[in-house]
């Protein structure tokens, strides 16, 4: 049975889909704890963070044999033919890295954390062949109905508890041409083995006014029509993240 | 202990001689004692309990020891006053452990301590889990909870089928209250005969039980049935006469629990309850200790082997976890896993259900086992020392053989004759047939003409009762043939005369003479005949005559049976006119020179079905000793007909007589039959008891009282044998006890032989212990098959916990799903292999040797947990990698990720195909994996079910469908696995998942290795017996 099995996809994904959403850094827990004046206390974030950036950098995506310039706003799907290497390997979409602006290190290598204004990144889990299809307009929240697109899976966070809603600030989200999301034409991902250094477009989300000294939990979410949130699954489409910055 | 036992002996072996011994020793104990008074009186008690001299007191001696008038009894105040100082007049019954003892030992008892081990450190983890702050602590919770719940219910439920069985003995203890006769404030009462008291004067009656032991101070033809205490069949005559030293053997006592067979007597009372001999007997049962039965050793010697599997294991893995830099925490989880894998958790209540199912079996069977494990007892019983009367015979006697016309006639002794075949056409016959009918007091009880002949019940005694039904059988309704002669004297048997007569009118109305008709001890009628009837005519008794005669007494003899003597004699009418007067006392008519017309002789006939059982015990390798209280020519004589002494073999005795040689001058080597004596036996030193025992076949025990029995049963065991005994009697009590398994009679055994018993055989039939071994031997057999199939998953269970601990994979199997193996597919399959047949006739091989044939054996261990077993790992294992692989983790993908596996903050884990996933889409993977490893194990223990049917021959010649409860246990198998996947599957609870069909089969292959593999083991076995293989591979 073992050998009935493709190297290019797996028979079932009826375990894996719908996808998780994930953040950036991810430290033991989903948590982050810091102060802003003790750079040792977010190193850890911050060394995360440009791990994870690095395969996002300008000079990583400089051979046009595997990347493909997919556009700075988002567009449909890209289909590349089906999942074998007949065709050889296939091209995937460059990720700007400074679309990522404040949040993209190049300007501040603390990703803000320096200044208690940490960021985060979110990523939808790679699922081989999986298409997220855009929200329908009417269920979204306001703030991202404000900057909708078609081709656009919008990411929001807000206070997990309502209570908390006014502790947790502006929030600021960088993406895609300024897009709060991911734009389509990431999707469908054809595998690690047709798509080695495939980019997951991600989302950076800024917390620019956190009330320090206590435990504010956020839940960010993706939205689309295939994306399901489940109460077993706290990861499925969502996942919340505790902030705890301590102001000295 | 040994001073306790030498009490047995003194009252019957040694007689009076060590009464005073013991004496003497509880008084120098008395004088010991002397300070505290409490221990005085006790010791003074135990004197007075031995100090019997009731028979030797005259009449007033006793009404003043008992301070009671014999002809006013005791008053009302005074009786009240006594029963309050010594307590009712019953048998305490034996001390039974307490109900909470029984629970609380099912509870601790087997592999429970070791699931109480596993589940204290499934709540210390979660203590400390807990403290930590782990999301996942609750789990060890439920754990810990689930394995105390198996604990328990398992323990209730062993407790529950215990109780059961003794429930239903509990029903045959209850007993009709005992009335007796008492006289008290000089008035005759009935009272309850446990209120009776030391000094009351009692009146017992024919067909009366013996409500205490009693001195008779008048008797009236008074006679006792004393088998229950002495063994001895031939009713006693009591009178008021002190007549011998020992109370045992005086006639003026009568005991407790005896039976009075006719006549009427009084008495005082002089013992009652526990202080009676049979009391004093029956408590001494209790001091016999209880040996642990077969098949209780074989239990624990399983649960050590696996327990000392489990535990090494486990500790061995803790070690190996804790190098491994594993937590102590997590290191502990995984031993509760090990412990859980291989504890067969549900086994001991399959056992407990598969013997209560033979028991079931065997009751109806008409053996009805006490002792659950007995059931297989009986199986490896390799000596069962028979009682003679009631249990090898049929408990009455029969007519056996006639001799008239100088000839012998057999007789029918089958139990259900109808009709006698030995030809009736002489004369002599119908002489002889008008003496039998007429000269005979027994009758029988009025409505019960619609039963057959030989179930009828009777007033008169054995031999009467005998010559009644034989003339009934062959002349029909004997009552109204005395009617038409009527009897007009008779002088009923004495021992002094050794004869009965009777002088009746004929039924002929043209002949007006009598007849005096005369029957006794052949020798003594003979004395008084003058001539012989040959052939309906008269012919003088000559030397010749007398000289056949003599063969034929002597020939009869020789058989064992009791002969009787006819003759009659027509009294002439001129003499004797109708008119005439007949006065016993005077004896005014002729007792000599009689006509002789023939001899009956009779025998308590063998039943009919034990030839065949014996030597069914014979081919099954299983010695049949005859216990009996009888004299030893009908011992041996019975033992002939049934075959415990073979047609050729002989004795010591049986030789000397053939060469012509002093008994002593014989090889005792020669004798494969031996007949012992009780009286010898009493002389023996254990030594000589063991070489009989040892070279001789055959044994019969003869004249020997009870409790020879458990000398003889000691001997027995001495030689490593498992013995079962049987008995009736009160004091047989300590030999059931002592027995590996006793066997009470059901119809005719005392309440205390019931309750020392094991097993209590319903129709008293040895036929029925055959069928009982049978039963016994194949539950051994099949309980082995039960633990094979058993223990084999149990390697399926644990490969998974160790192949997780060094290769880091996920888990390929939890430890709910493996309770729920244990506890639920596994359990109606191995309950299944209980009903499975003999492979072969199991009656023809010996009985296992118990230190030898164990239940689980290195054979067993070695192929169900490293070949099945290995191979039902693999299938397994390949149905979780499938699994895996299919959803996008390939084998080499899962080596080594448990950490990251397992860590709660880690979502985005990579697959092989570089998709990515939450920890709860990974642990719904994992329950699929669990799912998918339960279902292939439990497909494979189909396989498993179905090549444990048999340890050597083919499946195919056993019979697929022959036992059909193995089908119910495969669709009981699939249909639990199937609710559990896909109805309980979205409980999380319970770690199923839906699971695909396709993976129902992947392990399918493997089942069928399985199978083939076993048939080409069977086969190989069959080949080639005794070689290598046969000795590894069959277990």
């Amino acid at each position: 049975m073992l050998l009935t099995v493709s190297e290019f996809e797996p028979k079932y994904q009826d375990r894996v889909a719908p996808p998780g959403l994930t953040q950036v850094p991810q430290v033991q827990k989903t948590e982050i704890a810091f102060t802003a004046s003790d750079p040792r206390s977010y190193e850890p974030y911050v060394r995360n963070l440009a791990n994870f950036l690095r395969d996002y950098s300008d000079e990583q995506q400089t051979e046009n044999i595997v990347f493909q310039d997919c556009g700075d706003t988002p567009t449909e799907y890209k289909e590349r033919g089906p999942y074998n290497d007949a065709q050889g390997q296939k091209k995937v979409c460059k990720f700007k890295r400074e679309w990522l602006e404040n949040c993209s290190g190049l300007n501040d290598p603390t990703y803000g954390y320096k200044d208690g204004k940490p960021c985060i990144l979110v990523k939808l889990n790679r699922i081989i062949g999986f298409k997220p299809q855009a929200p329908v307009n009417e269920s979204l929240p306001p703030e991202i109905m404000a900057k909708y697109n078609p081709n656009l899976i919008p990411v929001h966070c807000v206070a997990k508890r309502e209570e908390d809603a006014d502790k947790i600030g502006t929030v600021e989200y960088y993406g895609m041409g300024g897009y709060p999301g991911f734009g389509l034409q990431y999707y469908p991902y054809y595998g690690k083995l047709l798509q080695p250094r495939y980019l997951q477009p991600l989302v950076a989300v800024q917390f620019t006014n956190l009330t320090y000294d206590m435990e504010v939990r956020v839940e960010c979410r993706a939205y689309g029509q295939n994306i399901i949130y489940s109460d077993k699954d706290r990861f499925q489409g969502r996942f919340d993240i505790k902030f705890d910055i301590k102001s000295s | 202990m040994v001073k306790k036992r030498s009490d047995v002996y003194s009252v019957e072996i040694y007689g009076t001689k060590d009464l005073h011994k013991t004496e003497i020793e509880d008084e120098e104990e008395k004088h010991k004692d002397q300070k505290g008074n409490k221990k005085k009186k006790k010791a003074e008690d135990l004197k007075k309990e031995l100090d019997l001299d009731d028979h030797r007191l005259s009449t007033s001696e006793l009404e003043m020891k008992y301070g009671t008038s014999i002809d006013k009894g005791l008053s009302s105040a005074r009786a009240a006053e006594i029963l309050a100082r010594d307590g009712p007049n019953a048998l305490t019954p034996p001390k039974a452990t307490p109900e909470i003892v029984k629970f609380l030992k099912q509870m601790i008892g087997g592999f429970s301590i070791l699931l109480w081990i596993g589940a204290g450190f499934s709540w210390i983890s979660f203590g400390i889990q807990l403290a930590q702050g782990v999301d996942s602590a609750f789990d060890n919770l439920y754990l810990g909870v689930v394995l105390a719940l198996v604990v328990i219910l398992t323990g209730i439920f062993a407790y529950y089928q215990e109780a059961k069985s003794t429930n239903i003995m509990a029903s045959f203890s209850k007993m009709i209250p005992q009335q007796a006769l008492v006289l008290r404030d000089a008035e005759k009462k009935e009272l309850p005969a446990d209120q009776l008291v030391v000094g009351d004067i009692v009146e017992i009656k024919g067909g009366d039980r013996i409500p205490a032991d009693i001195r008779l101070i008048f008797t009236q033809g008074c006679k006792v049935d004393n088998s229950s205490l002495t063994g001895e069949s031939e009713p006693q005559s009591r009178s008021c006469d002190f007549s011998h030293e020992n109370p045992l053997e005086t006639r003026n006592i009568a005991f407790y629990s005896t039976t009075c067979v006719e006549g009427t007597a009084t008495g005082i009372v002089i013992n009652t309850g526990d202080r009676t001999i049979i009391g004093r007997i029956a408590s001494l049962a209790s001091g016999v200790g209880n040996e642990k039965t077969p098949i209780a050793i074989e239990i624990e010697h399983f649960v050590y082997l696996v327990a000392g599997v489990a535990i090494s294991i486990g500790v061995l893995f803790f070690i190996i976890s804790v190098s491994m830099r594993y937590k102590i925490l997590d290191s502990i989880i995984f031993l509760i896993g090990i412990i859980v894998a291989n504890v067969p958790e549900g086994l001991l209540a399959t056992v407990t259900v598969s013997l209560s199912l033979t028991a079931k079996r065997m009751a109806k069977k008409n053996c009805l086992v006490k002792n659950l494990e007995a059931v297989e007892t009986l199986g490896s019983t390799s000596i069962i020392c028979s009682d003679k009367t009631g249990t090898l015979t049929q408990n009455r006697m029969t007519v056996a053989h006639l001799w008239f016309d100088n000839q012998i006639y057999s007789a029918d002794t089958s139990e259900d004759q109808t009709t006698q075949p030995f030809d009736q056409s002489s004369p002599s016959w119908t002489a002889l047939s008008k003496i039998v009918t007429l000269c005979n007091r027994a009758e029988f009880r009025p409505g019960q003409e619609n039963l057959p002949i030989m179930k009828r019940v009777v007033v008169g005694d054995a031999s009467e009762t005998a010559l009644l039904k034989f003339s009934e059988v062959i002349l029909g309704d004997v009552m109204s043939i005395r009617a038409q002669n009527r009897k007009v004297a008779e002088i009923p048997f004495n021992s002094t005369n050794k004869f009965q007569l009777s002088i009746h009118e004929t039924d002929d109305p043209h002949d007006k003479r009598f007849l005096l008709v005369m029957k006794g001890a052949p020798e003594r009628i003979l004395e008084r005949c003058s001539t012989i009837m040959i052939n309906g005519k008269e012919e003088p008794l000559d030397s010749e005559k007398a000289e056949a005669f003599q063969t034929a007494y002597m020939e009869l003899g020789g058989m064992g049976e009791r002969v009787l003597g006819f003759c009659h004699l027509y009294l002439p009418e001129k003499e004797f006119p109708e008119s005439f007067q007949f006065d016993t006392d005077s004896m005014n008519f002729p007792t000599s020179s009689l006509c002789f017309v023939g001899l009956l002789s009779m025998i308590d006939p063998p039943r009919s079905t034990v030839p065949d059982a014996v030597s069914k015990c014979r081919s099954a390798g299983i010695k049949v000793i005859m216990v009996t209280g009888d004299h030893p020519i009908t011992a041996k004589a019975i033992a002939k007909s049934v075959g415990i002494i073979s047609a050729t073999s002989e004795t010591v005795e049986d030789i000397a007589k053939r060469l012509n040689i002093p008994v002593e001058r014989v090889n005792r080597r020669e004798a494969t039959a031996a007949v012992v004596n009780g009286m010898e036996l009493k002389d023996m030193s254990s030594e000589q008891l063991d070489a009989i025992l040892r070279e001789h076949a055959e044994i019969v025990f003869a004249r020997t009282s009870p409790q020879q029995k458990l000398i003889i049963v000691e001997g027995c065991q001495r030689q490593g044998a498992v013995v079962a005994v049987t008995g009736d009697g009160v004091n047989d009590s300590p030999a059931l006890k002592k027995a590996d398994i006793g066997i009470a009679m059901g119809i005719a055994g005392s309440d205390a032989a019931k309750n020392a018993a094991d097993m209590v055989l319903l129709d008293d039939n040895f036929a029925s212990i055959v069928t009982g071994v049978e039963e016994g031997r194949l539950i051994f057999d099949n309980l082995k098959k039960t633990i094979a199939y058993t223990l084999t998953k149990n390697i399926a269970e644990l490969c998974p916990f160790l192949i997780y601990i060094i290769a880091s994979i996920p888990m390929p199997i939890g430890t709910i799903t493996i309770l729920f193996i244990d506890l639920g597919t596994d359990i109606i399959p191995s309950v299944a292999l209980a009903y499975e047949k003999a492979e072969s006739d199991i009656m023809n091989r010996r009985p296992r040797n118990k230190r030898r044939d164990r239940l689980v054996n290195q054979q067993l261990a070695v192929y169900s947990y490293l070949q099945i077993g290995i191979m039902q790992s693999v299938g397994a294992f390949v149905t979780y990698f499938t699994v895996y692989a299919e959803q996008g983790f390939l084998p080499s993908t899962l080596l080594g990720v448990r950490v990251n596996w397992e860590s709660n903050a880690i979502n985005d884990f990579e697959d092989s195909y570089g998709q990515q996933w939450t920890h709860y889409q990974r642990m719904y993977l994992q329950w699929t994996g669990y799912t998918a490893f339960f279902v292939s194990i439990t497909i494979q223990q189909v396989a498993d079910l179905i090549i444990r049917k048999t340890r050597r021959n083919s499946i195919f010649r056993q019979g697929l469908f022959r036992n059909k409860v193995i089908w119910v246990g495969i669709f009981s198998q699939i249909g639990i696995a199937l609710i559990l996947t896909y109805g309980l599957g979205h409980v999380t609870a319970l770690n199923f998942t839906p699971l695909r069909f396709q993976y129902w089969f992947v392990a399918v292959p493997f089942a069928i290795l399985i199978w083939v593999y076993d048939e080409i083991r069977k086969l190989l076995i069959r080949r080639h017996p005794g070689s290598w293989w046969d000795k590894n591979m069959y277990y």
